[in-house]
């Protein structure tokens, strides 16, 4: 719970849940003009995420509210 | 446009979030000054980008992208001439006495450098500013909910206000400031793929440059006359009234931007939160302006790239980028699209709204109503004028209805309060014989000259209430020029007035004047935590754009 103080690690997990769901709805509906664009939007959404959360197990007791 | 599931739920989950941040920060909110000004203790990365993201509000977004499809590149000026070199100023002048005053907003540090009735006058304006700006943002979100989602726009307006309400209520500034960090990345996530796709329809730079008049694709050709460019004005008008005026008068002197800065938590933070902002500001044109340009390819180019009629039966500008969204972005990212351009309005709604409830928290009750309350009185007032502050912009919500460009309404706006209080600043701070009567009497003169100018002016059918002297190519030039007729009349009042009257003995303007004050050492410093180093690079890549796009 004291991670949710952490505005990286709640940054983190909101992109890392977008870019999932992203990535999910480009391989369950490959019907929608331009897929592609989901597919990589997600993949950068994920990695964007992925570092926010590595960053914030590296603080320093200022970052934390 | 049409909405499915995924994009639902994109939106309902940054709903949850936003909410969440809220809730989750209640707990630490006891008293007054966490509420109104997070206690002075948040890090520089999160009150930089709080720092842009507060003006990143539907101004930018939604009114750039406006500005982008009617002056073209003309519109960068706000970025590449303005704003970065006044966060310049900020960070590396005007900083040290705000923060170093300890003023808990800017009507205070005019009360301590001046008197109070300086203090009352900015309070009021400013408040009455920060209402309008609010309710713009409000009436943007509510046109996109009924645009794109189908929703009335009556209730629209009641939803939006209630999210916004709900969060600064429940966390104050801190969530805010919090919630403007996510609402940064969001926008720039979720519109950069929109640049992205949109260049490559458009057939490339090739195709962007071959299919917009060459006009709207230059900084500064064009500039001699208001009849040679995009945006109807003059060199003299866009370097003195927006360059220096308005940027320098919005961001040196306008207490929502300027607050992020003043809640880090020591002075070095403080100077550098501008400076540091400053870097990603310089690209923002690229998310918020090219969209616009974009658009003008496209038009060239392909049918159904019209832009909708307003209620008046002008073209609607500020649909640019909504359009764009509904005809290139398939469902998915559109969610993420659309929730970007909801966080920027929501952004720009909670910032103004926060910075109204500390001003008049502190400024009007504290000082006039209730001078010796407990600081639990005055977190139940903060939270009460949060609940008047978006009652108050629901109302200027309908008002910004009547304007084809919320940027000119903005502008107009800026020219009315920020521009003569930047001669009151700029007299204050850097000359000590500048009188609290001067700055008074100054500052009242500069807004009442904004309103003659303005009710003796016309543009595109607005202003000249009294009479109509003359006629402005655009909005954008009556403002600027707005801007600098009251901000040279607020000089030369404030600096005559000075001359005749009483001023303050100079051991209480230590501190606020900069002759009377101890330098920063910065000397010994790293060049990211020296203030000057990160200035003199943020200027050098401004002038290579302005060259390079010449």
């Amino acid at each position: 719970m004291k991670k949710f103080f952490d505005l990286r690690f709640v940054i983190g997990i909101f992109f890392l849940a977008v870019g999932i769901l992203l990535l999910i709805y480009s391989f369950t509906n490959p019907s929608v003009a331009h897929p592609e664009v989901n597919r990589w939007s997600s993949v950068f959404f994920i990695a964007f995420a992925v570092i926010m959360i590595l960053m914030s197990f590296d603080k320093k007791p200022e970052d934390e509210l | 446009m049409k909405l499915h599931l995924i994009d639902y739920s994109i939106i309902g989950l940054y709903f949850l979030f936003v909410l969440g941040i809220g809730i989750l920060l209640k707990k630490k909110i006891k008293t007054a000054s966490d509420f109104l000004m997070s206690a002075r203790n948040i890090p520089l990365w999160i009150t930089s980008l709080a720092f842009i993201s507060a003006n990143l509000g539907a101004q930018e977004v939604l009114g750039m992208a406006a500005n982008g499809a009617k002056y073209g590149l003309y519109t960068a000026h706000f970025y590449w001439l303005g704003a970065v070199f006044a966060m310049v100023f900020l960070g590396l002048f005007m900083m040290p006495f705000y923060y170093g005053s300890k003023a808990r907003s800017v009507p205070e540090y005019l009360k301590l450098r001046f008197d109070e009735k300086t203090r009352t006058f900015n309070a009021f304006t400013f408040a009455a500013m920060t209402i309008f700006s609010s309710g713009i943002s409000l009436y943007a979100l509510a046109m996109l909910m009924q645009t794109v989602l189908g929703w009335d726009f009556n209730v629209s307006i009641w939803v939006a206000a209630g999210i916004v309400l709900a969060y600064t209520f429940l966390g104050g500034l801190t969530s805010a400031v919090y919630n403007e960090v996510l609402q940064f990345f969001l926008i720039v996530l979720g519109i950069a793929p929109l640049v992205f796709i949109g260049v490559q329809q458009a057939g490339g730079l090739h195709g962007i440059i071959a299919n917009v008049e060459s006009a709207k694709l230059h900084l500064w050709k064009g500039m001699s006359s208001p009849a040679t460019n995009p945006m109807g004005t003059d060199a003299f008008s866009m370097i003195f009234g927006l360059g220096f005026v308005l940027a320098f008068g919005y961001w040196c002197t306008d207490f929502l931007v300027v607050q992020r800065a003043m809640i880090s938590q020591n002075l070095n933070d403080a100077r550098r939160t501008p400076l540091i902002a400053a870097l990603p500001k310089i690209f923002m044109p690229l998310i918020v302006i090219v969209p616009g340009i974009i658009l003008l390819a496209l038009q060239h180019q392909f049918t159904g790239f019209d832009l909708p009629k307003n209620i008046n039966g002008q073209t609607d500008y500020n649909m640019t980028l909504p359009l764009l969204l509904s005809k290139l972005y398939p469902s998915g990212i559109l969610g993420v699209g659309i929730t970007a351009l909801i966080a920027s309005f929501m952004s720009g709604m909670a910032g103004n709204v926060t910075a109204f409830n500390t001003v008049f928290t502190y400024d009007l009750y504290q000082s006039h109503i209730k001078p010796h309350a407990s600081e639990k009185h005055y977190l139940n007032v903060g939270k009460a004028t949060t609940i008047v502050g978006i009652l108050l912009s629901i109302i200027t919500a309908y008002v910004a209805r009547g304007f084809n460009s919320i940027m000119d309404l903005l502008q107009l706006v800026f020219s009315f309060v920020n521009a003569p209080l930047f001669a009151t600043f700029l007299l204050g701070m850097f000359w000590k014989k500048c009188t609290p009567n001067g700055a008074f009497w100054g500052l009242l003169s500069g807004t009442a000259t904004a309103a003659l100018t303005y009710s003796l002016t016309t543009a595109e059918g607005k202003g000249g209430s009294i009479a109509n002297l003359h006629t402005f190519y655009s909005g954008t030039s009556q403002a600027f020029n707005i801007a600098w007729i009251s901000f040279s009349v607020c000089f030369i009042i404030t600096a005559f007035i000075s001359l005749f009257t009483e001023k303050k003995p100079e051991n209480e303007l230590v501190g606020l004047v900069y002759s009377l004050t101890p330098r920063q050492q910065d000397k010994n410093r790293v060049w990211y935590k020296n203030p000057l180093w990160l200035a003199t690079i943020v200027v050098v890549i401004t002038v290579f754009l302005n060259i390079l796009f010449y």
